[in-house]
């Protein structure tokens, strides 16, 4: 009952191909479990390096992404991180960013074709991630020795203060605060995922300071909208039958290994250390994505630039991806590891002092 | 609150995890080409990867959840607070107030 695969779309599987795959799905994963998002912005570039068309390499990374969340967000749920209604709410403007994200990208390509797209996609990508990811990275450097943030008047807490019809309360989270301005962080984080596919990088965040969620907290619920949201694209791509289930199954193998385990590490480490693996990589993955604008300011004829120098800068920027990706995970496993390590002398002392 | 694992306990429930991962991703790989072919039709074919996912995040979910508790890798509880060591509670008698 051998039946031939359509080699245009579906790609033959090399021991080499499972292997790489099943990797960076629990690096992802690892990433993932513990900052909320991340490893997609790896997978795609990297099946795409293997062969496999752009679309198909979208839907079966979408396909990996909602499962994933799905298992991290329950494990989280458990150790009382996750705020399904802050989740649900951000999830909801996010579908709406979404769709208006899809929007703009079709508009530009459009009026400055494909390599306007690229331009305006690495662009968002640079602005957005330095912004934030550079504050983000502040924010977990000035934290204090407890890996709390510095004491003073926030963001979150001056918009708290601000009665503005509907209020709604979230009691995972701690926070009461106006619907107006929970909407446009889970909008953005929609127009950010329809743009760079990692809507995260601006969800947790917009979470921390605009709506005065813990990192722990923030990064956790963030699990939530991205199942909300993988779930609603995997439907789409799957109705136009671009999952390739064999790739989808592969990094999800790794993937929950990864994310469970990264779940874990938000348990035991200072909550300054999501922050501080969420802004180093944010802050990576823009000097990544910073090296493919010449590229496309060559092919738009605005800046004269060698094929070879394209070249070399192309593989630059995929290896700085897996760079990000890969310093991220060093550093959450050195950490559990040295936090576990403490933990256990501290309980020994404890028990031996009871 | 659910009851802590016992390793013993997490290395018989990975095991019965892991045959069932095995068996689906066995199942899976074995017949890849009429899967993958099937279930990349589109329309009401796109249940079919949803539902295997799903499927997948179950099996092999709950062996990766039991395979670190095996390993001693697990969370530590945020509201652990040492109990003060029991002090022997003073005798009640009985008394008669007539």
């Amino acid at each position: 009952m051998d039946v031939a695969l359509d080699t245009l779309k579906f790609i033959d599987l090399s021991t080499s191909s499972i292997i790489f795959l099943f990797i960076v799905g629990f690096i992802g994963g690892l990433v993932s479990g513990f900052i909320g998002s991340g490893g997609a912005f790896v997978l795609t570039p990297g099946m795409m390096s293997l062969g496999v068309p752009g679309t198909v390499a979208v839907a079966s990374n979408m396909c990996h992404k909602f499962p994933k969340a799905l298992v991290g967000a329950i494990k989280r749920f458990r150790y009382g991180q996750v705020d399904i209604k802050l989740g649900l709410v951000m999830a909801v403007s996010a579908g709406v960013g979404v769709q208006v994200g899809i929007k703009l990208q079709r508009m530009i390509l459009e009026k400055w074709g494909q390599s306007g797209s690229n331009l305006y996609v690495s662009l968002s990508f640079v602005a957005v991630l330095v912004l934030v990811g550079g504050y983000v990275f502040y924010d977990a450097m000035t934290a204090d020795k407890g890996g709390k943030p510095k004491a003073g008047a926030t963001l979150a807490q001056r918009l708290q203060k601000l009665e503005i019809w509907p209020m709604m309360t979230f009691k995972t989270a701690g926070v009461r605060i106006s619907m107006w301005f929970t909407i446009p962080v889970g909008f953005a984080t929609g127009m950010l995922a329809a743009t760079i596919a990692v809507g995260g990088f601006v969800g947790v965040p917009g979470m921390i300071y605009v709506i005065g969620a813990s990192g722990l907290v923030a990064s956790a619920t963030e699990l939530v909208i991205a199942f909300v949201m993988g779930l609603g694209g995997t439907i789409n791509w799957a109705m136009h039958g671009m999952v390739d289930i064999r790739l989808t199954v592969i990094i999800l193998a790794g993937s929950l290994l990864g994310v469970q385990l990264g779940a874990i590490g938000t348990t035991l480490v200072k909550e300054s250390m999501i922050k501080f693996v969420m802004g180093s990589i944010m802050l990576i993955v823009a000097i990544s994505r910073g090296l493919a604008v010449p590229k496309y300011l060559a092919e738009l004829g605005v800046m004269d630039v060698a094929p070879e120098t394209v070249a070399i800068m192309d593989k630059a920027s995929f290896l700085i991806m897996c760079a990000a990706l890969t310093f991220g995970a060093v550093i959450i496993l050195g950490s559990m590891y040295k936090a576990r390590k403490a933990n256990a002398k501290q309980d020994r002392e404890a028990f031996g002092q009871a | 609150m659910a009851h802590e694992m016992t390793k013993k306990q997490a290395v018989v429930r990975m095991i019965g995890f892991g045959a069932a991962s095995a068996a689906v991703y066995g199942a899976i790989f074995y017949f890849s080409n009429p899967i993958t072919e099937m279930f990349s039709r589109g329309g009401v074919y796109a249940a079919m990867p949803i539902a295997t996912v799903f499927l997948v995040s179950y099996v092999h979910g709950g062996f990766a959840s039991n395979l670190w508790t095996a390993l001693g890798i697990n969370a530590r509880q945020p509201a652990k607070t040492l109990q003060p060591a029991a002090t022997k509670r003073p005798e009640v008698r009985a008394t008669l107030n007539a």
